[in-house]
C-alpha cells in the first residue's frame, strides 16, 4: 500500500498542481518510480496506490501501471483515491485512516502481509528480504530503519531497541535521542493485526489516525512484536527544495550509491519517446546527467537535465536542476537552482545563488518575473 | 477518425551492400540513429496519420524485427480490433524481386478480405522520412487516380497508395498481367490503368548502402533535418528501453553529436551518433562515428569514420581511422584492439 497523498508543501510552488510523489527526479523519474519499481524488482505484484492531493497527474502517470509491469490480471497496480459512502464523504484525514478505508480493497486479497510504503523517498531496496527478517523474526509489525547522523535525530522518527533489534520505544522528533535509528516510514505488519488495530483506530476519537503517532505507539505499548529491519544504502527525503536540489546533485557523483545504471534493478518510468539529445556544435556537456530529446547549444555543467530541455547559445547552467521541457534563453548564467517544468527563462536572465551559498532558486512561471536580467 | 488506410509494410528487401550491418537482422531492423530502426520511420508515419491497421511481411532474418515490433504497444497499435499484423513469408524458395510483391499478399489475402479500410498504403522499410499519408490520400481520390506512386524529385520512393479492392483483383490476376510487385504495375507503359506520381517535398532518405546508411545518420546533425525527422507533433516512436539519463563525466567533451540514453562519455565525441547505454572511456577520441547500442570503447582509442555495431567492444588504445567516403564497419558483438583475437 503506498500513500501518495502527500502534498509537500515545502516544496513551494513545485507542489501546486502536482502532488508530491509526482514531483520529477534525477532527469527522467518521477518520486514515485522508486517504490514502484522496488515492488515490481521485489516481486509485489500487487500494489494499492493511495492518492488524494492534486491527483489528475499522478493518476494518468500511474495509469494502469504499464510502466512498471504492474499490469496484471491478478493484481497489478490499483488507485485508490478517497470516496463517499452513503452518510459523508470521507477524506483521508491521517495515514492510518486512508488503510482503514480501503479494508475492502486489501480483504479481497487477504494477504498475509501488508507493506506500507510512503510516495515522499528516492532509494532502492529490496522489500523480499524485509520480508523475510519480518517472518524470521516472527514479528506482527517490521519497521525499516536507517542509522541517520545524531545531529539530525531531532528530524525523525526514532526507534529505541533492545540488542535483538525489538523495539521498545518509538520517538517523534525527539530534542534528546537514545538512539540514531530514524523511521523510514516503511512497515510490513501481520494483516490479521494491523486490521484488528486500523479498526480499534478508527473507534478512537482522539486518534490522529497516523501511523507513526498512534498505530506504531499503541503496538509497542501492548508489548505485540515489532522489529526494526536496519537498511545500508541510499535513502533520501526529497521533502525541501533544498533536499530535493541535494538528492538530484548526489546523482552526479560517480560513486553514487544510488546506481541508475544497474540493470538488475532498474528503476522503471513512463519513457517519452523523443529522439536522442542534440549537442550542438557550440554546446558542452560535463558532469552531468541529460535525457532524452534536449537539445543543448549552451555550456551546462554538474547540471540534471530533463527531457525536451532547451539550452540557448551562450547560456551557461552550473549546478542546477532543469526539469521537463524548460527552455533556457540566449546568454542566462544559472547556478544553483531548480527550474520547474515549462518555464521559459528569457535571454539574459541571471540566477546565482543568494546570502548564504546553500541557497537554492526555485524558478516558476509566478517567480520568474522577479529574476534580475541584464 | 481515418479508418480508410490500411498500411502494409514491406520487410523482405535484402541490400547486398549493407550485409555488414545486416547479417543477423533484416534491413528494417537496421539500428538508426542512437535508439531507432529503420521501420520506425514508416510504421510511426503509418501511425501518425491515423492508420490503424498495419500488415507487416518480412521474410529472412525477422527475429530481431519481431522483438522490436513486440504487441506494436509502443506505436498504440496493441488493438482488439485492427492494429499490428505479421505475416513472414511461408516458402523462402520463392523469390522476391521489389517492393509489395504480389505473391507474398496472395498467400495472405484473407488478411486483404476481412479488412475494412477502403485503401492500402504500400511501402518499403527502409526510408527515413516523416510523412503525413492523409493529404496523400486526399490527392489520390480528388485527381481520380488508381495507383499513385510516391516520388521525391523524379525518383521513386517505394511508396504506393491504391484502392484495396483493385490491390486484391491485381494479386488474383498476377499470373495472367505478369506483374509480379507494385514496381511492375506503375512502370508498365501500356497501363490500363490510371497512374498517378505524388511528390514528397520533405526530407527522405532510402537506406540502401553502407555510404548512404553513414551520410543519412549524419544528416540527423543538420538541425533543419532534425527538426524535419523529429516534429512534437508528428514523433518517431519505437521500442522504449528503460535507460537511466545519459552521464557526462568531468572529462567529456562533446560536439555536434546526438547522444542517446543510458551512455556514460567519459571522452571526445565529435559529429557521431551514440546510441543507446554507449560506454566512451576517458581519452578516447570518437569523430565521425556511428556507435550502436551497448558497445563499450575503452580508454585512449581514437575512432574516425566508423560504425560499430551493436555490443561490441573496443579495447584501450585501439586505433580504427578511415575515410569519410567509406566508414569501416565494426560487426556486432566483435571485440577489436589489442587483446583481442580478430
Amino acid at each position: 500500500m503506498l500513500l501518495a497523498g502527500g502534498k509537500g508543501s515545502r516544496l513551494h510552488s513545485l507542489t501546486k498542481n502536482l502532488a508530491k510523489p509526482a514531483v520529477p527526479f534525477g532527469g527522467k523519474y518521477r518520486i514515485i518510480d522508486f517504490p514502484l519499481s522496488n515492488c515490481t524488482n521485489s516481486g509485489i505484484h500487487t500494489v494499492g496506490v493511495l492518492t488524494q492531493y492534486q491527483p489528475l497527474l499522478l493518476n494518468s502517470y500511474i495509469g494502469i501501471g504499464s510502466a512498471w509491469d504492474l499490469d496484471r490480471k491478478d493484481g497489478g497496480v490499483t488507485v485508490l483515491p478517497p470516496y463517499a459512502e452513503s452518510s459523508e464523504v470521507k477524506w483521508y484525514s491521517g495515514t492510518a485512516s486512508a488503510i482503514f478505508q480501503n479494508l475492502n480493497y486489501l480483504d479481497q486479497y487477504d494477504p498475509e502481509y501488508v507493506l506500507i510504503l510512503s510516495g515522499d523517498h528516492i532509494y532502492k531496496m529490496n522489500y523480499e528480504l524485509m520480508l523475510n527478517y519480518h517472518i524470521e523474526k516472527g514479528a506482527d509489525a517490521t519497521i525499516s530503519v536507517i542509522e541517520v547522523p545524531w545531529e539530525e535525530t531531532n528530524r525523525f522518527g526514532i526507534m529505541n531497541t533492545d540488542s535483538d533489534l525489538r523495539i521498545t520505544e518509538f520517538e517523534e522528533k525527539p530534542d534528546v535521542a537514545k538512539n540514531n535509528l530514524a523511521s523510514m516510514g516503511i512497515y510490513i505488519f501481520k494483516w490479521s493485526v494491523l486490521r484488528e488495530y486500523l479498526i480499534r483506530d478508527d473507534q478512537n476519537t482522539e486518534s490522529s489516525h497516523d501511523f507513526g503517532k498512534d498505530i506504531i505507539p499503541l503496538l509497542i505499548q501492548e508489548n505485540m512484536k515489532l522489529f526494526a529491519y536496519p537498511f545500508k544504502g541510499y535513502w533520501k527525503d526529497v521533502g525541501t527544495v533544498q533536499s530535493l536540489w541535494e538528492a538530484n546533485m548526489d546523482l552526479l557523483d560517480k560513486d553514487c550509491e544510488l546506481n541508475l545504471f544497474d540493470h538488475s534493478w532498474r528503476i522503471y518510468s513512463v519513457n517519452p519517446n523523443q529522439p536522442p539529445q542534440y549537442i550542438c556544435p557550440d554546446g558542452g556537456v560535463s558532469e552531468s546527467l541529460v535525457n532524452e530529446g534536449c537539445k543543448i547549444e549552451g555550456e551546462v555543467s554538474r547540471t540534471v537535465v530533463f527531457q525536451g530541455v532547451t539550452v540557448k547559445k551562450g547560456a551557461v547552467v552550473k549546478e542546477t536542476v532543469i526539469m521537463p521541457d524548460a527552455i533556457i534563453g540566449h546568454n542566462c548564467v544559472i547556478e544553483k537552482a531548480i527550474i520547474s517544468p515549462g518555464v521559459y527563462v528569457p535571454d539574459g536572465t541571471i540566477i546565482r545563488p543568494g546570502e548564504s551559498a546553500n541557497d537554492i532558486t526555485l524558478v516558476s512561471e509566478e517567480t520568474i518575473g522577479e529574476l534580475q536580467s541584464n | 477518425m481515418n479508418k480508410q488506410l490500411l498500411g502494409v509494410i514491406d520487410a523482405t528487401t535484402v541490400h547486398d551492400d549493407l550485409q555488414e550491418l545486416s547479417i543477423h537482422r533484416s534491413v528494417a531492423a537496421i539500428p538508426f540513429g542512437g535508439r531507432y530502426r529503420l521501420i520506425d520511420f514508416i510504421l510511426s508515419n503509418m501511425v501518425n496519420s491515423g492508420i490503424q491497421s498495419v500488415a507487416i511481411f518480412p521474410k529472412f532474418q525477422y527475429r530481431s524485427l519481431m522483438d522490436h515490433l513486440g504487441s506494436g504497444r509502443n506505436w498504440d497499435l496493441n488493438r482488439k480490433r485492427d492494429g499490428l499484423f505479421f505475416f513472414p513469408a511461408p516458402n523462402l524458395d520463392k523469390h522476391y524481386t521489389g517492393i509489395g510483391t504480389l505473391d507474398h499478399f496472395a498467400d495472405n489475402l484473407d488478411f486483404f478480405e476481412r479488412s475494412t479500410q477502403d485503401y492500402a498504403v504500400i511501402s518499403n522499410s527502409y526510408t527515413v522520412f516523416n510523412m503525413n499519408f492523409q493529404p496523400l490520400l486526399d490527392w489520390h481520390i480528388k485527381s481520380g487516380c488508381d495507383i499513385t506512386e510516391v516520388q521525391k524529385e523524379g525518383k521513386s520512393l517505394g511508396i504506393y497508395l491504391v484502392k484495396k479492392t483493385l490491390l486484391m483483383d491485381l494479386v488474383l490476376t498476377r499470373n495472367e498481367t505478369g506483374y509480379s510487385n507494385m514496381r511492375d504495375v506503375v512502370t508498365d507503359l501500356d497501363s490500363q490503368f490510371h497512374l498517378c506520381y505524388y511528390n514528397f517535398e520533405g526530407y527522405a532518405s532510402m537506406v540502401n548502402t553502407i555510404e548512404n546508411y553513414f551520410k543519412t545518420s549524419m544528416d540527423l546533425l543538420k538541425p533543419e533535418v532534425w527538426k524535419e525527422l523529429f516534429p512534437k507533433e508528428r514523433p518517431i516512436l519505437t521500442k522504449v528501453k528503460d535507460e537511466p539519463p545519459t552521464r557526462y563525466d568531468v572529462d567529456a567533451s562533446v560536439r555536434n553529436s546526438m547522444v542517446a540514453n543510458g551512455g556514460m562519455i567519459e571522452g571526445t565525441v565529435e559529429n557521431s551518433i551514440i546510441a543507446r547505454g554507449v560506454k566512451i572511456g576517458k581519452g578516447t577520441v570518437i569523430r565521425n562515428c556511428i556507435i550502436m547500442q551497448k558497445t563499450q570503447i575503452k580508454e585512449n582509442c581514437l575512432l574516425d569514420s566508423v560504425i560499430v555495431d551493436k555490443d561490441a567492444r573496443i579495447e584501450a588504445g585501439t586505433v580504427i581511422t578511415a575515410p569519410a567516403e567509406s566508414p569501416a564497419v565494426i560487426r556486432k558483438g566483435t571485440v577489436q584492439g589489442v587483446g583481442s583475437s580478430s
